[in-house]
């Protein structure tokens, strides 16, 4: 796993709009660059830049049927971008949960000394 | 542009003043994440926090304080290069905002950067640290807007 592979997935679902592409073809299981601007307030060229981004980190795949390409979500590639934005997460759940710990039981010896 | 980011809430029955020194002091912040912290908490503050590794060697990462306007603001970066100055591009930067709360605290977090540095870097940075089954969804914001919804 390189890092460069990784900055560019993030990258790839950084992006609001690309997310919602994303959200769209999850729901639809697969759409057009057309199909994909008459849903989104972006022009179809916008979001062929953006599919080719997302294309390029793995996370969709074109396959051609009839006279525009179909794209598709890769599950998998969504997956471990998915999981590395819950990895650091997780992370920040269990030290807000110690800060709170903390905090509180600084909180409940001063009242007690009160 | 816009960057990817993650955000917590989290509320704490405890006072401002108590949560922030929680959240700043390096004495603190060595109890609830690094094994070392030197820095002073003050803004501008530069030093470094450093995560004990297997073997006895300490992996260090710079740290800058942002921010720090007690009670209700902390922040900082950290992961610059060493004898870089701390900016966006280079670094993470961590936000505390606190809020008061009846008699406790709202205290929000929110970290962000990724989408400049790549983040394989702070997985890694934070490997050795934790393991939560507090999963959520794809857009980290999505559960604290849930659950202003709910209330």
């Amino acid at each position: 796993m390189s890092t460069l592979v990784d900055d560019d997935l993030w990258s790839a679902v950084g992006d609001p709009t690309r997310r919602r592409m994303i959200d769209l073809l999850l729901a639809d299981g697969s759409g057009t660059a057309t199909g994909l601007s008459e849903r989104l307030p972006v022009t179809r060229q916008a979001v062929a830049k953006h599919l080719a981004v997302l294309d390029r980190v793995g996370l969709v795949h074109a396959g051609t049927a009839g006279r525009e390409r179909r794209y598709r979500v890769d599950e998998r590639q969504l997956a471990r971008a998915v999981a590395q934005l819950n990895a650091v997460g997780s992370a920040w759940d269990s030290r807000l949960e110690r800060i709170k710990r903390i905090a509180e039981s600084i909180q409940q010896t001063t009242e007690d000394k009160e | 542009m816009e960057y990817a980011s993650i955000e917590r809430e989290i509320r704490i029955e405890a006072a401002p003043e108590v949560v922030f020194g929680v959240v700043s002091s390096p004495e603190h912040l060595k109890e609830w994440w690094p094994d070392e912290a030197e820095y002073p908490p003050v803004e501008g503050g530069s030093g470094r926090i450093g995560f004990h590794q297997d073997g006895g060697a300490v992996q260090w990462e710079q740290f800058t304080v942002v921010d720090a306007r007690p009670p209700r603001t902390f922040s900082f970066r950290w992961t610059h290069a060493e004898g870089e100055e701390a900016a966006p591009g280079n670094s993470f930067l961590v936000v505390f905002d606190l809020e008061p709360d009846g008699e406790g605290t709202l205290l929000r977090m929110t970290e962000t950067g990724f989408r400049e540095r790549g983040w394989t870097e702070a997985v890694a940075a934070q490997a050795h640290a934790d393991h939560v089954a507090g999963w959520d969804f794809f857009l980290p914001r999505l559960p604290v807007y849930a659950a202003k919804v709910a209330r």
